[in-house]
Formats: structure tokens, C-alpha cells, sequence
């Protein structure tokens, strides 16, 4: 996958997890949380939706990784190249 | 190891149970719900008498909120369920009261209605109430903290033990397990959910909001079994291995969720704990009557739930008989703005019931005392919203038995224990608690629970 298709992945996921999701204005380098106002609930939402799709084990520790839309892309992208 | 037969064995279809099974199934887990009765709903379900469809604990849902509000507990309940809240057509309660010899407060989902009451009411104390109210806006409910008393709190906030007894009463009777006093912790959550978020129903009956849920769950590829009743949870060598049912089938599991609350939970699985210990004092009767339409609406006023309380001092426990009338909730559930015209409508009358005595009846004076304080709680009734007997063109009871018969809540206890297992871990690594002995009471809260126990313990 490139990094524009994870990033349209994540997206999509954010999506379908919240219907009043908002992305105008979306800072890639901002914290999701704060921005969508999300709450760790939806968080683990995101990190679930990834293990269904793609199989991916991303233990707890890393979940820091995935704050924002640039840092799930870089931490992404060698986990999804073959996918 | 041999494959067992479901990942995850859920006793109970309840609201925790349906809850919890979606969470489990959206994320492919192989899911089993095994509930007793032929209906969904647990302690919040309906049954049909004579044609007519009547709803066992409803009497609103609490925590109302707007679709676009997402802290909202609702709504971070309807992420988690991937259903959809734009969807989900709301009605919100017109108004309620709260109504004390001499005295009442009206309150409505605008919690300035209730902040304007207590002024006309208690004008000295309306300081002391705003206080209170930001006091409540900072506080943490969901911090890990021990028990503090809201009576202490209250009457040392608000120095106005009427007004603490009128501002308790609903909170109490929507969610508190303990006797006389409740749990600061939990008086907040009540607190927020009723006079600040408020009360609504979902369009439609509690069936179509249960046959969504399950819909939900089966779509997701949870399987659902009825008149399935759990007789015993197998464990071996430390762990639960799964369950065995009434008729004898032995189902195999990796894990197993209980909603059927502590003390039944330590009977089926032979758990080293006392149920007594465990087993709630409060319990309820509840007398629906069906009238025609026009004699209803002389009587409610556009009220849609009347807390009341006619004694000196509002006695929140166990009654020393069957049936204490002295306080209770008048409900008018057509009383929702924007909900179609019913054919008839209902009064439901709820009373704190004594558990002890009426298992001690013997079979044939049961179905006698029942019609009995039937009568005497409408009797009640009739001195705050006028007379209505005459009127009545159906009506059905139910009691703490009947209550404990369906939902297997030991001793009618409805709201569970007064110790809550918050974490819903048990001396099994693989078994869990989820529902009234959790900790999160009324429907979203019910759900609530179902949903983060299965977060928390199964899908990570």
C-alpha cells in the first residue's frame, strides 16, 4: 500500500467509526483525538478495524504511534508494503 | 487444545449481554448468547397480555443527548455499537416532577427548569444549589476512589434535608443498589444523566429498540439462542472450559461473560463467595393500568414521570411489608413530546417491594395479595394525580418473584448488589461480569458496561 492509500484507509476507518466525522481542516500532524474529538473508546476502534482488515497485532505500548494521521502512516506503511 | 465450540459464551440477552455481543462479534469473535427467556431485554423487555405489548422496566432512557454532542454517554454508545445515532429517532420527556407533601419540583431535559424550581421552592438555598451543581460539573465519577456518602455530601452542600431528599429520590430509584445512602461516585452519574442530560424513549416500543440491537448482533455473525437457560459454568484446572445448559448440551468456550448478575454468577459456577452477601435489598412491584386516552390526560397534565413521596422522611430500603406506597414513581410513557396517539394509554405505578415476604406466600394466596397491593399501590396513586380505578380497562403486576423468574436477578434485585465488581473480573482468568453487578445501571449505562468489559478483557 503507498502512504496515500493508508492514509485514505485510516480515513475511512475514522469514518466509519463516527458518523460526524469531520475532515476539513484535518492537521496530519496534530493529534487526532483532540481534533475529531474522539475518545480512547473510538481509539481502540481504529486499532481494531486494522487487525480485522489486515490482520495486524499492534500492541498497547505502540498505540502512541498512531496519534497522529502522519505518524500512522509512517508507522503503517512498512506493516501494509505487501498488502 | 482442542478448538472450542465458541470464543466467547455470553449468559444473558439482556441489554449488557446484546451490548457486549456486538462489541465481541464486530470484531470476529465467534459469539454464543444464551438467554433463558423466549424474548431479548432481560430486566428491560416487554411481554403480551390480551393483545396488548407491555414494557417490564422502561420507563425512559436516561443520558439524552444530541446526535452532534460526542462525549455524550449515548453517543459514545452508539460508536461503539456501529449503529448509526442520526438514524435513531428520539423522543424526549415533556416534563417531570418530583412531588413531596407540600412540595414539588418540576425538572425537564433544560436543566435550567429544575435550577428556576428549586428557587421558586427554596429560595435560600439556591446559592447553595448552583454551588453544588459546579461541584458536580468537577467531579470525577469515573476515577478509582473509595466509597464517600452523597447524603454526607449533600446535606453538607445544600444544608436543606428536604431538598436533599427530593433531589435523591428519582436519582435513587433509577440506579441505586444500596439502602438509604448512595455512592457519591454514583450519585454524580445519576445526577448528570437524569437532571442534566435527562430522560427520553426511542421511537417506536422496547421491542423495536431490542430487535435492533439484535439485528445488529446477528449481522455481525453473533448467534443468539432463547429459552437456552445456563445451568452450570464448567470449570477445570483453573479455568472455565464453557457451559452446560438446562437440558443437559455441554457447549465449549475460551471465554464466558455472565450478566446474570453475582449471586446467581457464584451459584452457576460454584464460586467460593457467599450470594447473600451479594444479593441486592431492593426490589420493586410494578402495576400497569391501560385507560382510554382522555382519561389519562386529565390526570398527568403533561407530566411524563411523577416522583413522589408522602412520609416524613423519605425511606429508601427494604420495605417491613410487601408493598411500601408511601413513595414511588407514577409513570405516563405516552408522555414524550412528538410520540403517535396509543389506542390506550398506560399509568405505571412502581413501589419498593419486600422480597422475603412475598417468596413466603404460599402459592395460593400469592395471586390474591398481589391484586391486593395492586389496588392499594393505584390507591396511592390516585392522591397525587387524582382518581383513574374506574377508568381502568386493563391492568397487570409484577413483582419481585416475577422479576427474579425472568431475569434471574436473585431476590428481584434490580439494581443488583450494592458491591459492584467494576473491573467485571472473577477467581476464573476467563470469566467475567458484565451488567447490573458492574456497576453502570439503566439502559446506556447497561450497555455501557457490556461494551467496556468486553474492551477491556476480551478484545486486546
Amino acid at each position: 500500500m503507498t502512504r496515500d492509500e493508508i492514509k485514505d484507509v485510516i480515513l475511512e476507518i475514522i469514518e466509519d467509526i463516527d458518523e460526524e466525522a469531520d475532515f476539513d481542516n484535518l492537521d496530519a500532524e496534530a493529534p487526532l483525538r483532540d481534533q475529531l474529538d474522539l475518545d480512547s473508546m473510538d481509539f481502540l476502534d481504529i486499532v481494531m478495524e486494522l487487525r480485522k482488515r489486515y490482520k495486524l497485532q499492534i500492541p498497547e505500548e505502540e498505540y502512541p504511534q498512531l496519534a497522529t494521521l502522519a505518524s500512522c502512516v509512517n508507522y503503517l506503511e512498512p506493516k501494509l508494503k505487501n498488502v | 487444545m482442542p478448538m472450542a465450540d465458541y470464543q466467547l459464551i455470553i449468559i444473558g440477552g439482556g441489554l449488557s449481554g446484546l451490548a457486549a455481543g456486538i462489541r465481541a462479534a464486530r470484531f470476529g469473535k465467534k459469539t454464543l448468547i444464551l438467554e433463558q427467556h423466549a424474548l431479548p431485554g432481560g430486566l428491560n423487555s416487554y411481554y403480551i397480555r390480551q393483545g396488548h405489548l407491555l414494557e417490564t422496566g422502561l420507563h425512559a432512557m436516561t443520558n439524552c443527548a444530541a446526535a452532534s454532542d460526542k462525549h455524550a454517554p449515548l453517543n459514545r454508545l452508539f460508536r461503539q455499537l456501529h449503529l448509526s445515532r442520526k438514524q435513531f429517532v428520539i423522543h424526549q420527556q415533556i416534563a417531570s416532577e418530583i412531588r413531596f407533601s407540600g412540595r414539588s419540583l418540576l425538572f425537564s431535559n433544560e436543566p435550567a427548569l429544575l435550577e428556576a424550581e428549586i428557587f421558586r421552592e427554596f429560595p435560600a438555598s439556591i446559592d447553595r444549589f448552583r454551588q453544588l451543581k459546579k461541584e458536580i460539573a468537577a467531579f470525577d465519577p469515573f476515577a478509582a476512589s473509595p466509597w464517600r456518602s452523597a447524603r454526607k455530601f449533600l446535606a453538607e452542600s445544600l444544608q436543606q434535608p428536604r431538598l436533599e431528599d427530593m433531589l435523591l429520590l428519582p436519582l435513587m430509584v433509577y440506579g441505586n443498589a444500596e439502602e438509604h445512602d448512595m455512592d457519591l461516585g454514583q450519585f454524580v452519574i445519576m445526577f448528570r444523566a437524569i437532571f442534566e442530560e435527562g430522560f427520553f424513549r426511542p421511537s417506536g416500543t422496547m421491542r423495536d429498540f431490542l430487535e435492533l440491537l439484535v439485528r445488529q448482533y446477528q449481522g455481525f455473525g453473533g448467534e443468539l439462542r432463547y429459552r437456552a437457560s445456563v445451568a452450570e459454568i464448567i470449570a477445570d484446572q483453573g479455568r472455565i472450559q464453557g457451559v452446560r445448559l438446562a437440558n443437559g448440551e455441554y457447549l465449549t468456550a475460551e471465554a464466558v461473560l455472565s450478566t446474570a448478575g453475582l449471586p446467581e454468577t457464584i451459584r452457576l459456577s460454584g464460586w467460593d463467595a457467599d450470594r447473600d452477601d451479594y444479593s441486592g435489598r431492593m426490589s420493586f412491584m410494578e402495576t400497569i393500568s391501560l385507560l382510554p386516552p382522555e382519561h389519562t390526560a386529565a390526570l398527568s397534565r403533561d407530566r411524563t414521570i411523577i416522583f413522589y413521596h408522602a412520609g416524613p422522611v423519605l425511606k429508601y430500603q427494604r420495605p417491613d411489608s410487601y408493598l411500601d406506597t408511601s413513595w414511588g414513581v407514577i409513570c405516563f410513557p405516552e408522555n414524550f413530546s412528538g410520540q403517535p396517539p396509543a389506542d390506550l394509554s398506560q399509568i405505571r405505578v412502581t413501589n419498593a417491594a419486600s422480597y422475603p415476604l412475598w417468596k413466603a406466600l404460599p402459592p395460593q394466596e400469592y395471586g390474591p395479595m398481589k391484586q391486593l397491593w395492586a389496588a392499594a399501590s393505584v390507591t396511592a396513586s390516585e392522591e397525587i394525580i387524582g382518581n383513574y380505578k374506574q377508568s381502568i380497562v386493563y391492568q397487570d403486576s409484577f413483582t419481585p418473584l416475577t422479576i427474579e423468574r425472568f431475569t434471574r436477578k436473585a431476590q428481584g434485585a434490580v439494581y443488583g448488589s450494592a458491591v459492584k465488581i467494576r473491573d467485571g473480573v472473577t477467581p476464573w482468568p476467563n470469566l467475567f461480569i458484565a451488567g447490573t453487578d458492574q456497576g453502570y445501571l439503566g439502559i446506556v449505562g447497561a450497555m455501557l458496561s457490556g461494551v467496556t468489559v468486553v474492551n477491556r478483557h476480551l478484545l486486546r
